[in-house]
């Protein structure tokens, strides 16, 4: 960073009176140090506020939900919500099974394939490169909307309507793109001094790769490989439009508790609840490495 | 990163990461154990598995359905058992396999656009509401399938929302004309004795009932467009103002007085007593749950809302609800059909097997335990007329007598779209941004251009 | 560097021996896996998607082609009524959005740099809505806005904020801010963690130096903290602008674009274009307007907002 932009602060400071006494700088840093308080205490509130009440209001049963004000003593307190969206027809397990496969696969598979052409972007001096960091932007811009009756013919061609793969592989045209600006971004931050030893050595690329740089790199392939989990996970459209009976997803199965006759909105926070349990315990249980390596990765790239 | 922050992170990859996936794979394995430890412990009704046509002789028919409690066939919405097990011995003497699709009702003209643009739907049953002239040619023409009887026992107005071009397309299963429900305890307290008869009455009911905490009435005008949006409610005042959509060139007539006084009843009955909510209320269901709160004193209705209203646990106001017909414009009542119908399409390989089920789905035991135990009323009149129908669904009666008068859907190919652009136009003086003559008149237009595009 | 090995086009640098000659073959090997299957994938419906915005489908033909029209179905897109609206309604949602998850983000993530922000706690309540699935997040949000059951009526009736229960997706303008409220609460988590990072990232030297220099916490922030975030808060203004015109699950669960089309974004419309009027080749054309609009609006952010030479490479 060039020292100009301390110039300002610099000229400020020849024309400011006499520095201030400490208890003015106590004073100052008690209200700075309350304001970070409330600020901390209003984002808290803020971010937890609609989970808590969705998460009460899915233990309470419709009457109590629909009197006004909301009839919250605990005595009403029942489990019926869950059961009913559990058990029965409409089951939202086969959704979260469903789900379950298809985000491992897709994360997999994402990370596999993105790891290399990330590392090839990254170190090996691929021609058109730029060209191609560019059109995977733009595929990450293009809207889903109408890219899907195409896509729904060709799978329906393939016979493959209603499978696991076709969603897998359709996840994966659109996640992909991420992983590998992501990883790139980290891959280039490597030392490349690393690298050279390890030539030097006598690695080749692959080896170099694998026993370099993926090591190194755990804490973003990982963080990636969650971030390609939640995203395969919570995708809801295209999962609507290419499955049918077998492959229901957890986002449909949440859609499916408000149709048009009734709305029982226990059972419809309820299942929202359930279906995000599985990537809300994820994103906490890998929340280190989300932190360090996925977000440093994405402001590096 | 400075060398130790990089050494803690490879520490913490290696020995955290193990711990930690170690605890998502148990709990993975959890929620894989968890459906067979349900299913040991409830029961659940056949979704259908992958539908193969091999095994023995067994034909797969694939049929597309909502998801209950909208109208859904056997095999997808509880009937009795007797009927349960009369479906299956109807699969097996016509060795036939049914497999299910019941997606909510929202998604289903979703699915059935992309399924039907491919050319390659994989259905053979599909059920309409409001949509065959859209998709007229991708559905067979049926009234020459149809047995004779059962046209007989059929009410011959049911036919019109399947009927386009001269063709007829699909049978409609279940009598689903709006009709007045109203809270009768509303009205003792405010000393009405009867249900409206006009719409002058309606108006004046609606002013008398409202006070804090209640509304006279309450409707969803958040969906413009389809059958049950707010378009399709005007319609009905249309036509008990004696007017019409379309003249005989299909192009619109409604921008006349009829057209417009039906909508500034909707218009007075807002400012008269209408729950405000109604205008963001997308679906029928969020007004019926404000109806059976005990919050809105009347409103329009399909017939199934009847049997869950009656339900204690959803409903505050059981033993408290009465049906009537709508009130009556300067043309007498009129209402509209839910044209709730099954189809077949043009791509079904087994389009006669097709015609049986429907058939089933239309045997008047199967219609009878419609009525009785999903709470969709027939379309046979001879169901309609059973004692025991009637002793159940205590609303057949109003219905049948709604039926008497006339309820036309007014569907076309383009209905979503003129649906659409008349819908928001009545919303928009519904909110008071326009007049209802302003409101038609852009309607009309809009409606105009929209015909004229697609001919 | 290619020339000492006497390549020629095509691929010249390629058939170059030696350590960069492998190293770029393997290059193109390790990423054509990736590109295959992204072009494989969306190569076929985007072509199709262009070409059909060429065409008129008659919709419920039960065809997926129609007949040449040329520009036809793009020059209807400035007389359709329905679009204006969608684009002042976008260009308003996503001018608002982006401002406001950004300055929001950032606060959030100046309190979790502080010393006191530094628990384990917040960080994890940060990954709540980021993780949250759009569609659970619209049922959550049509559950909290409900016009009669509602908590938020309730709470701020309550509180004697208001008198009569407000219709939050009632009035246009109102839904529409709703809206916004939902999607902004699930989306400052994601570009706080960003901006997180990116914070971290500034080199505590140039604190301590303006702190020397005597500096107020304002003008820390003003000469320090912003100029060293200018990549990152750039990174994060397009991820956000794109996102923001892509919405669109919210529309679909909680207002199917009304009341009065106030919610109808250009996403949004070209859904009900294609799917409920079945009108596919203006549909096509309208997705393809709005790809356009998007790939301008990241080229005029970079272009504009150029990042300082000295700071790292953008990558773009």
């Amino acid at each position: 960073m060039s020292a100009s932009s301390l110039a300002p602060v610099a000229a400020r400071k020849a024309s400011r009176p006499a520095p201030r006494s400490a208890a003015n700088r106590r004073a100052r840093r008690f209200v700075s140090r309350g304001v970070v308080v409330a600020g901390l205490v209003i984002f808290t509130i803020w971010t937890l506020a609609p989970i808590l009440w969705a998460v009460i209001s899915s233990f309470l049963p419709q009457t109590a939900l629909t009197s006004t004000p909301p009839d919250l003593s605990p005595t009403n307190l029942t489990l019926d919500n869950f059961q009913a969206v559990l058990a029965g027809d409409r089951s939202l397990v086969r959704g979260l099974i469903n789900s379950s496969i298809i985000a491992v696969s897709t994360s997999a598979v994402a990370l596999t394939l993105g790891s290399l052409a990330a590392y090839a972007l990254a170190r090996l001096h691929v021609p058109g490169s730029n060209k191609i960091l560019l059109m995977i932007l733009a595929t990450q811009m293009f809207p889903g909307i109408v890219v899907v009756i195409p896509l729904f013919i060709v799978i329906s061609r393939l016979g493959l309507i209603d499978t696991y793969i076709a969603l897998i592989v359709v996840y994966l045209s659109f996640i992909l793109p991420i992983v590998v600006w992501i990883l790139k971004g980290f891959f280039e931050a490597v030392p490349v001094e690393l690298e050279r030893a390890a030539a030097v050595d006598g690695a080749s690329v692959l080896q170099t790769f694998r026993l370099i740089v993926l090591p190194i790199s755990l804490p973003p392939l990982f963080a990636t490989g969650v971030f390609a989990f939640i995203e395969s996970w919570n995708e809801f459209f295209f999962a609507v439009i290419l499955t049918r009976i077998n492959v229901k997803t957890a986002p449909i199965a949440i859609a499916e508790f408000s149709g048009q006759y009734t709305t029982l909105y226990g059972q419809m926070v309820a299942a929202a609840v359930l279906a995000s349990i599985p990537v809300i315990v994820l994103a906490v249980v890998f929340r280190q490495y989300i932190l360090k390596g996925f977000v440093e990765g994405a402001v590096k790239g | 990163m400075d060398p130790r922050e990089q050494e803690n992170v490879i520490r913490m990859s290696r020995r955290n990461f193990l711990l930690r996936s170690a605890g998502v794979g148990a709990g993975l394995m959890v929620v894989g154990a968890l459906p067979a430890f349900l299913a040991a412990c409830s029961s659940s009704s056949s979704s259908g598995g992958p539908g193969a046509s091999g095994g023995g002789a067994l034909t797969t028919l694939n049929v597309l359905a909502p998801a209950a409690p909208d109208p859904a066939p056997p095999g997808v919405a509880k009937f009795s058992d007797t009927i349960v097990a009369a479906f299956n011995k109807w699969q097996t003497d016509n060795s036939a396999k049914v497999v299910y699709e019941a997606p909510p009702w929202p998604q289903l003209h979703d699915k059935m656009q992309t399924a039907f643009a491919s050319g390659n739907p994989p259905w053979d049953v599909v059920y309409m509401s409001g949509w065959v002239p859209e998709f007229a040619s991708d559905i067979v023409p049926i009234s020459d399938m149809l047995p004779a009887d059962l046209k007989a026992d059929l009410p011959p107005s049911s036919f019109s929302t399947t009927t386009w071009d001269g063709k007829t397309y699909g049978v409609v299963f279940t009598l689903s004309l709006m009709t007045l429900f109203y809270n009768t305890e509303h009205f003792a307290a405010a000393g009405i004795t009867e249900p409206p008869k006009t719409w002058d009455d309606l108006k004046t009911y609606v002013k008398e009932l409202t006070k804090p905490g209640q509304y006279g009435w309450v409707l969803n005008y958040g969906a413009p467009e389809g059958i049950g949006g707010t378009a399709s409610y005007w319609m009905i005042y249309l036509q008990q103002a004696g007017g019409k959509m379309y003249g005989p060139d299909g192009m619109p007539v409604f921008n006349d007085t009829p057209g417009v006084d039906a909508l500034q009843l909707m218009v007075d009955l807002q400012a008269a007593g209408t729950d405000p909510g109604s205008i963001s209320y997308v679906g029928i269901n969020d007004a019926t749950n404000v109806f059976t709160a005990g919050k809105a004193s009347m409103m329009m209705n399909w017939p199934f809302t009847w049997m869950p209203a009656q339900d204690p646990t959803t409903s505050k106001i059981v033993g408290k609800i009465g049906d009537a017909l709508l009130p009556a414009g300067p043309n007498g009542t009129a209402s509209i059909d839910g044209t709730d119908a099954w189809t077949i399409t043009t791509a079904s390989k087994n389009p006669e097997l097709a015609m049986k089920l429907i058939e089933f789905y239309l045997d008047p035991a199967v219609q009878k335990s419609q009525a009785i135990d999903t709470g969709w009323l027939p379309i046979r009149l001879s169901v309609l007329n059973d004692p025991e129908v009637q002793a159940k669904a205590t609303n057949a009666q109003t219905v049948l007598a709604q039926s008497q008068h006339p309820y036309d859907s007014f569907v076309t190919p383009d209905y979503n779209q003129v649906t659409q652009a008349l819908g928001t136009e009545i919303q928009k003086a519904l909110k008071g941004d326009s007049t209802a003559a302003q409101a038609i008149k852009d309607a009309s237009d809009q409606v105009t251009a929209i015909v004229k595009s697609r001919t | 560097m290619s020339r000492q090995h006497g390549a020629t086009w095509p691929f010249g640098r390629l058939r170059a021996s030696g350590y960069l000659g492998r190293q770029r073959r393997m290059g193109i090997l390790l990423i054509l896996p990736a590109l295959v299957v992204m072009f494989a994938v969306l190569g076929y419906p985007i072509v199709s998607s262009i070409v059909l915005s060429l065409q008129h489908v008659e919709p419920g033909g039960g065809k997926f082609s129609g007949t040449w029209v040329g520009l036809a179905n793009y020059l209807n897109i400035p007389s359709d009524p329905a679009f204006g609206t969608a684009l002042s309604n976008s260009i308003y949602f996503t001018a608002i959005e982006v401002i406001v998850v950004v300055s929001l983000g950032l606060a959030v993530a100046m309190l979790l740099n502080h010393p006191l922000g530094r628990s384990a706690f917040f960080r994890v309540i940060l990954l709540i809505p980021w993780a949250l699935a759009p569609v659970a997040n619209a049922v959550i949000w049509k559950w909290i806005y409900n016009a009669n059951y509602g908590i938020l009526n309730y709470v701020l009736h309550d509180l004697g904020i208001i008198n009569q229960y407000v219709v939050w997706l009632g009035d246009p303008r109102l839904a529409l801010n709703s809206l916004l409220v939902a999607d902004i609460w699930k989306s400052i988590p994601f570009i706080a963690l960003l901006l997180l990072a990116g914070l971290q990232n500034v080199p505590p030297i140039l604190y301590r130096a303006a702190r020397l220099d005597g500096a107020s916490a304002w003008q820390t922030f003003r000469f320090v903290t912003l100029p060293q975030m200018r990549t990152t808060i750039l990174i994060c203004v397009v991820l956000q602008s794109i996102w923001a015109l892509k919405v669109f699950d919210l529309i679909y669960v909680l207002t199917k674009g009304g009341p009065a089309d106030g919610t109808v974004l250009l996403n949004f419309l070209s859904y009900r274009e294609t799917f409920d009027f079945g009108d596919f080749g203006y549909g096509a054309a309208l997705a393809d307007v709005l790809f356009v609009m998007m790939f301008v609006l990241a080229l005029i952010y970079l272009r504009v907002f150029r990042p300082t030479s000295g700071a790292r490479q953008a990558g773009a």
